[in-house]
């Protein structure tokens, strides 16, 4: 039944325009921000508009006019007659059902829409290769709960990739979300009802306790609400994810670099890996340790290629201990081998800086590490991923600049993959789209990042290249204003969740009404405001709690 | 196609000047003192309006913060009626200029259910012309103007617009007024009238709806004091005293000259003394207009007198018809004047300050229902342009 709520006021202040419109309601009629209404309107056609902002006015002119009403400030004082009020809502247009955007008129009755209105309005019936995203909840009084759906071509490419999920730590859940959509895409694709040719695979990177440890294993706590949801209204079996295989940092100890406590249960499943960098094969990569090391002469550069190249004397080297024993002959003054363009100065910051990094993630530069059992060099492992497979590479307890390193050689590895310089795998076997998840993308992503960061220049490589070549970014990071404008600028879809007051009133969030960025702020756990090329308007979603085994105590 | 006066001109043998049409209303309301209304009415020096008069004032205050703990309020119903006169076009008749007099009658009732249900009960709307008697309306003139009407209404102007001419109506053209203001004043009386009819019609509805009754009164903007038709009888004016037994006149405006005390001395002084929700005792007194009607009339602050602008405002007069036999001899029951006085004191909230000046003396729902009534106009420059 359709529930007229109210009707359209065009005033000479407010008039109705071809975005936006006004219309009163019942001061008691509950609505929210996001709900959809519609409006009769011209030629038959219906208008449809998300409600922006709500305010109650009443007759009175001024607030003296209410303090003069209770008898000039008695706080006792009743009346027989409540002042006369309405609610005054602002809607956003969001579409027509004839395209007709000329502005609603006045006068013209405005009504809550229906489950089959509201995917109209809202650009979700008919989403070709659709991806579960969440679901919205509209009306307090007789709720509708519409499940919403990505297109996947606006997700993941080719039409639009990479993904950024801004929220506060622990309120907002990012890493939950992320997953949450990494688990519907990897349901998608292990069914492949669409039949293409299409393959994923996953590399997360995991940064903060044991948070994606787990991501093979079933989440115990999952209630049946939450199940039903996945199942009825989205579609995805509540199961963790298949195909997970770790990669723990090398130590001889395990939990002395993760504060992951399975790793033998793991590593006898076959699932666990370990990790180290061997000199030979990795020595070029010894940049990505100077990412946040201010080199605007471009000198610490000039000595990683003098390192790597052929004709200096570092090439005889193999091993990371020799390595360090020739920097130190470098160091010292007048032995600047054959490079003089290079001063000692530069060679005595290069050593200081690797040696202090290199000293902390000892373990980690292991040039015996495949002989070890179940050793891997990550580049290797990474590059030999398959379709389905989910890769969860743990950094959490390493220091910053070696969790920089790590994750500059997932990306350079996904990256050397996809442009075909591997010789062993065939184009086929190679997952047509491999998804990146990185939390804390402001570590190596942000705008105080020095300019020629060589972890920047990846991520950049990545947001502005990667789409074509199916490497797809999922970031995540507690505030977006802080991410360089180029690789927010490149992801198609957006996803806030509940963010702070200073961070809202930022230039990033200019477009955001003032309603949604004060909604930002109060934003429930599992509940974000999603932006999506395919959406007509800002979406309020909300998502069930994760699949996989959560621990609590990190 | 001919425009309205045109038709009017050539069926009443007139000629149309299509001069300057306007609106003769003044602007918004000002709070004043109205010394020029010539209200006829004698004040009864032998006797009181009310059963126990006191010799001074009596405070109501304890009385209202009773009954608005204990009780609903006794009022349900307000009632405005407004009109706005227009001067259309000036037509020639028999070698002189009269005016064509256009008005907008509303008369509007609102009911309040509850605090926050507050709204329409009842509505009435007139467009009405007002023409001199001077026209040529052959021998039945009633017939002619009701003739016009329908012509007029049959028009496709209005047709088109959805609009209708309520009635015509005449007003007297006599000789010795030669001046034009006063061929206006004429006209407006005459819409004047009209209106009042119509208010009496609103309650007249409302009494046969059997909605006013002891715990359910009307309070009627402004005075009670209506004239009767010169056909007035016995039974008009019996009707007229049965109606008008719920319902209370409020007038936010008075000349305080009119109220004299048992010695036939201004009262004035002592009206704008009044303290705050302080009531003095009710007079009654018999209107010469009305006819063999007494009503009984009093005086209370609903604001104290130091937030106010003059020493009248925050006062409103409250009249009441006396209507039985026992009534007009011995006045009100005191009480009824009391309980009358203390729910007119609670009435007094929310204000409308910053929206209109006569706030201290506005009733918030008579407020309401004027704002209601003035929104149902068609706008001064639509009105002038049907013509």
């Amino acid at each position: 039944m359709i529930q007229q709520i109210g009707k359209v006021v065009a005033t000479e202040r407010a008039p109705s325009t071809v975005d936006e419109f006004y219309f009163w309601t019942q001061k008691n009629l509950i609505i929210k921000p996001f709900d959809v209404i519609k409006v009769k309107h011209i030629k038959h056609s219906t208008t449809f508009g998300v409600v922006e902002e709500i305010s109650h006015i009443t007759d009175s002119a001024s607030s003296l006019a209410g303090f003069i009403s209770s008898d000039f400030g008695d706080v006792e004082a009743t009346t027989n007659t409540n002042r006369i009020g309405m609610n005054y809502v602002k809607a956003r247009v969001v579409g027509n059902t004839g395209s007709i955007y000329t502005p609603v008129l006045d006068g013209q009755p405005v009504s809550l829409a229906d489950e089959d209105d509201i995917r109209q309005a809202l650009g979700l019936s008919n989403v070709k290769h659709p991806v579960p995203c969440g679901y919205i909840e509209m009306y307090e009084e007789n709720p509708i709960t519409i499940p919403v759906h990505f297109n996947s071509h606006f997700l993941i490419g080719p039409e639009g990739a990479h993904l950024n999920i801004s929220g506060i730590s622990g309120l907002a859940s990012k890493t939950s979300y992320a997953m949450f959509l990494m688990k519907a895409l990897q349901d998608k694709y292990i069914k492949n009802a669409e039949g293409t040719n299409e393959s994923v695979a996953f590399v997360v990177l995991n940064v903060k306790g044991r948070d994606l440890l787990g991501l093979d294993e079933e989440n115990n706590e999952l209630d049946d609400i939450n199940k039903a949801i996945y199942l009825e209204k989205l579609g995805i079996p509540p199961t963790p994810f298949e195909n997970v295989k770790y990669f723990y940092p090398y130590a001889r100890v395990p939990e002395s670099v993760t504060y992951g406590r399975d790793f033998d249960n793991q590593k006898d499943a076959g699932k666990a890996h370990q990790y180290a960098y061997t000199y030979e094969s990795d020595k070029e990569k010894i940049e990505m340790l100077f990412a946040n090391v201010d080199d605007t002469n471009e000198t610490m550069s000039s000595i990683v290629a003098q390192i790597a190249s052929e004709n200096s004397e570092f090439s005889s080297i193999t091993q990371w201990g020799d390595f360090k024993t020739k920097l130190s002959e470098y160091k010292q003054s007048g032995n600047t081998g054959k490079d003089k363009e290079i001063t000692v100065l530069s060679w005595r910051k290069f050593s200081r800086h690797f040696n202090r990094v290199f000293d902390k993630n000892q373990h980690l530069f292991n040039d015996n590490i495949e002989g070890i059992e179940g050793g891997v060099r990550l580049q290797e492992a990474i590059q030999n991923i398959n379709k389905n497979d989910v890769f969860v590479v743990d950094i959490a307890k390493l220091s910053e600049e070696m969790q920089g390193f790590v994750f500059g050689d997932v990306v350079s590895a996904i990256y050397d993959l996809k442009l075909g310089q591997i010789d062993h795998r065939e184009e086929d076997d190679i997952p047509s789209k491999i998804i990146i998840f990185i939390d804390e993308l402001n570590k190596y992503a942000s705008k105080d990042i020095p300019k020629n960061s060589p972890i920047l220049r990846r991520v950049l490589e990545v947001t502005e290249r990667g789409r074509s070549l199916g490497i797809i970014l999922f970031s995540a990071e507690q505030f977006k204003s802080d991410i360089h404008d180029r690789v927010k600028g490149n992801c198609a879809t957006h996803a806030y969740g509940r963010s702070n007051a200073i961070e809202v009133s930022k230039s990033d969030y200019q477009y955001v009404p003032p309603v949604y960025k004060s909604m930002m702020t109060r934003l429930e756990q599992g509940e974000y405001i999603l932006q999506n090329p395919i959406f007509r308007s800002l979406l309020n979603i909300k998502f069930p709690k994760p699949t996989y085994r959560q621990f609590k105590n990190g | 196609m001919k425009s309205i006066i045109e038709y009017i001109a050539e069926e009443t043998h007139g000629k149309a000047y299509k001069s300057h049409r306007f609106c003769f209303d003044k602007e918004v309301p000002l709070p004043s003192l109205t010394y020029d209304e010539s209200q006829t009415f004698t004040i009864r020096n032998d006797k009181y309006g009310e059963t126990a008069p006191k010799k001074a004032t009596s405070s109501l205050e304890n009385l209202a913060k009773s009954l608005q703990r204990e009780e609903e309020p006794i009022f349900s119903f307000f009632l405005d009626g407004s009109r706005r006169i227009y001067k259309v076009d000036d037509i020639e008749y028999q070698k002189r200029i009269f005016p064509i007099v256009g008005g907008q009658i509303g008369v509007a009732c609102c009911e309040r259910k509850s605090k926050d249900l507050f709204g329409k009960a009842i509505l009435e709307r007139h467009l009405v012309l007002s023409m001199p008697s001077a026209a040529d309306l052959g021998q039945h003139h009633d017939l002619a103007l009701g003739k016009m009407a329908r012509d007029i209404n049959a028009s496709d102007r209005l047709q088109r617009l959805g609009l209708q001419l309520s009635t015509i109506l005449k007003y007297e053209a006599k000789k010795s007024d030669k001046d034009k203001e006063e061929y206006m004043n004429l006209g407006t009386a005459t819409i004047q009238d009209k209106m009042i009819e119509c208010e009496k019609k609103v309650v007249d509805e409302l009494v046969r709806k059997n909605l006013l009754h002891e715990d359910c009164y009307l309070i009627k903007d402004g005075s009670l004091q209506y004239p009767l038709s010169s056909k007035s009888d016995f039974r008009e004016l019996a009707k007229y005293k049965a109606n008008y037994r719920r319902v209370v006149g409020v007038s936010k405006s008075f000349n305080p000259e009119f109220s004299k005390d048992k010695q036939g001395r201004s009262n004035a002084a002592s009206i704008a003394n009044l303290p705050l929700y302080h009531r003095t005792p009710a007079a009654v007194f018999q209107e010469s207009r009305v006819g063999n009607v007494f009503f009984s009339t009093w005086y209370v602050r609903i604001r104290d007198a130091k937030v106010t602008d003059s020493p009248f405002s925050g006062i409103v007069k409250i009249e009441k018809v006396l209507v039985t036999k026992h009534e007009e001899e011995n006045g009100l029951d005191s009480g009824e004047v009391d309980r009358i006085t203390a729910n007119i004191i609670n009435e007094r909230n929310p204000v409308c300050y910053g929206k209109d000046q006569r706030w201290a003396n506005h009733l918030y729902p008579i407020y309401l229902t004027e704002s209601y009534l003035k929104s149902q106009y068609l706008s001064d420059l639509h009105f002038i342009n049907l013509f």
